[in-house]
């Protein structure tokens, strides 16, 4: 064992309680009902990012211009050059005449759809890495806590940078440096909560009665460490999405004229002080979206964590 | 001494065998991906000396020799800070970096020094007031503030100073340093103006370093806000505050002396990890926003002209930083929490 003892102990006690939370009612939608009557922040979180998706899935029906949403640029894109806000065109126009507001409800689906991606593999890479670290100890646990510690130490921006160098722009580019760097966090918080769930009685019997190491793994260890790791992921969605955008924003991962928020940034940026609203709206759609889940995963973390939640009061 | 010697040649070795790892993912990275590695390593030359240019790359990074002599051949080369010539500044490659280096580290520095300590005070504010409006306020704009987009602040800031008329781009108004006999010396132009005496280009370069540090230090802000608020919320309740009012201590003195005391190891932490999380924020924010020099001009340099050995340094550079703050972290922690023994 590497933490001391009252690591350890801490730990222990804090994936008691989580398993207690989950127990108590029918687990995660149980979770998620008490939430939603305890707090506030849970329901204007949860508002704003069914509202998100809400835009997403009807994205070819909001937009005015679906076309322009997708990229293609208009006939008469001369005459529509960087139009100011109007009643036909809500936000405006960008530098090739396009819809802005179409643009942007259709950023919608790639900024919902590279958080998924990024996120969902993240986790499932770094689930896998944490308890196999955890339950195999020796070599192993070496290796692999190497490599956590070697891809968190690189940010996901100068990744992109390589690979956008090597593959040029795409999807890939940015999901795939972002996960390069995303899974090591998931990995050390399923580390840190295997390494204890190991030691309990249960997986000792577990392993006396012969049952086989993937079992284990699968049957104990994962499914009692992957609720903090998921709430831990709720959390991360917003943080995703806003590393993304940075990343398409310098021009290092979607190419130019794809519908995501970070990408009609960059093709305004130059036109910043003649027409702002270019690159002005879609920034506010990244700090909603990513308000929104962040609101959902704090409360949802309050709510798992008794120690966050916690009245207490002054003694002055 | 609460840290030991021992725990420092470990940490220090730790730290090695991470970059040694990050250079040779780097060099994988080029090597595995589809393509001519040479031809990218000369940064896709095309014209009459395109040949001469790839074969020189192709000697360069020894592509002839196995794979594990060409990765240590690689690794020998960065250590010795030779990592060939920039394609996009025809420089050495380690010198562009150093120089720029510098100017990210003074926008970051200027950042926390004002942001934390208000971010500190503000969640510790929070924390004594809790369950009134005020603390709502403050935590949800701590929430706010932690999820805001900080190149699109930048836009947003830049904007409002164009239209106020008092536009700030660039670092240092280049004029006025020739006019007063300015001479950069360390790369931090704040110290270098002081040093000199330098008045006028101290503003100069104070205001123009402002915005974007505040925007820089919207991240920080927020987090300090939550979790100062958290830690205090933790620390207020424990027994030896208690008995502290029992005792009749002053009340700032509980609050400074005793409970804040109790939360600053893990907000060193938090801020340490933070401080090598926000130099991206300051990449992204220097150039393409306030057009600065600093690392994000390397970085976007570096994709226009696909430098790939600009880029390199910049994974290996930013790697170092990162890996030196933790480090960093850690010690100071040690060394203020006696708790800690490392």
């Amino acid at each position: 064992m590497q933490g001391s003892s009252s690591d350890k102990l801490d730990i222990s006690v804090a994936v008691r309680n989580v398993q207690k939370t989950l127990r108590s009612g029918t687990g995660i939608i149980a979770l998620i009902i008490r939430t939603w009557r305890r707090s506030h922040r849970f329901k204007i979180g949860l508002l704003i990012s069914l509202f998100i998706v809400i835009i997403g899935v009807l994205a070819p029906f909001l937009a005015p211009y679906p076309r322009d949403g997708l990229g293609y640029v208009p006939e008469d894109a001369l005459l529509k050059i960087r139009l100011p806000p109007s009643q036909e065109h809500l936000f405006g126009t960008d530098t090739r005449g396009r819809d802005i507001f179409s643009r942007v409800v259709f950023g919608v689906r790639s900024a919902l759809l590279q958080i998924f991606l990024v996120v969902s593999s993240s986790l499932l890479i770094g689930l896998f890495m944490g308890v196999l670290a955890a339950y195999y100890k020796g070599i192993v646990e070496t290796v692999i806590n190497y490599l956590i510690e070697l891809f968190m130490s690189i940010p996901a921006i100068v990744i992109a940078l390589a690979l956008r160098l090597v593959l040029g722009s795409g999807l890939l580019t940015v999901v795939l440096a972002l996960i390069i760097t995303w899974w090591s966090w998931y990995g050390r918080v399923t580390y840190i909560y295997s390494r204890s769930i190991v030691e309990m009685d249960y997986v000792l019997l577990a392993k006396l009665s012969g049952v086989s190491g993937l079992k284990i793994i699968l049957r104990h260890v994962v499914r009692n460490a992957s609720p903090p790791v998921l709430v831990q992921a709720v959390t991360d969605l917003g943080s995703v999405l806003l590393e993304a955008s940075a990343i398409n924003f310098l021009g290092l991962g979607l190419p130019p004229d794809s519908p995501e928020w970070g990408v009609i940034m960059q093709e305004g940026i130059q036109y910043l002080s003649i027409s702002p609203w270019i690159s002005v709206f879609p920034g506010v759609f990244i700090l909603v979206t990513a308000l929104g889940f962040s609101l959902i995963g704090d409360s949802l973390r309050e709510e798992v964590d008794p120690k966050l939640r916690r009245r207490w009061r002054l003694w002055f | 001494m609460p840290v030991s010697l021992n725990y420092i040649v470990k940490r220090l070795f730790w730290s090695i065998l991470v970059l040694i790892g990050v250079i040779v993912f780097s060099y994988l990275v080029i090597i595995l991906s589809p393509g001519d590695p040479a031809t990218k390593w000369a940064g896709n030359p095309r014209g009459v000396n395109a040949t001469l240019a790839i074969e020189a790359a192709r000697r360069e990074l020894g592509l002839d020799k196995p794979l594990h002599i060409q990765v240590f051949e690689f690794l020998v080369k960065v250590f010795t800070g030779n990592l060939g010539t920039s394609i996009a500044y025809k420089q050495p490659v380690f010198t562009i970096l150093y120089s720029n280096l510098a100017a990210t580290l003074e926008l970051l520095f200027c950042s926390y020094v004002i942001v934390l300590p208000i971010g500190i005070f503000l969640g510790v504010y929070s924390a004594l007031h809790r369950d009134e409006l005020i603390d709502d306020v403050l935590q949800t704009f701590g929430t706010v503030t932690a999820n805001t987009p900080a190149f699109w602040l930048a836009a947003i800031v830049f904007l409002m100073l164009v239209s106020s008329g008092h536009p700030v781009y660039g670092r240092i108004d280049t004029r006025l340093a020739l006019e007063t006999g300015f001479q950069p010396m360390t790369g931090l132009y704040l110290l270098d103006s002081v040093l000199q005496g330098n008045m006028v280009v101290f503003v100069d370069v104070l205001i123009k370093l402002i915005p974007p540090a505040l925007i820089v230090g919207v991240y920080p802000l927020g987090l300090s806000i939550r979790l100062s608020r958290t830690l205090m919320a933790e620390s207020l309740t424990e027994d030896f505050v208690r008995a502290a009012v029992a005792w009749g201590v002053r009340k700032r003195r509980i609050i400074w002396k005793y409970a804040f005391r109790a939360s600053i190891p893990p907000l060193v932490q938090v801020s340490g990890l933070a401080f090598a999380y926000s130099l991206i924020d300051a990449m992204v924010v220097e150039y393409a926003v306030f057009g600065r020099e600093g690392l994000g001009r390397l970085l976007v340099d570096a994709l226009n002209y696909s430098d790939f050995k600009l880029a390199i340094g910049l994974l290996i550079i930013v790697t170092v930083f990162y890996l030196v703050i933790n480090t960093l972290a850690d010690l100071i922690q040690a060394l203020i929490d006696p708790r800690v023994r490392l």
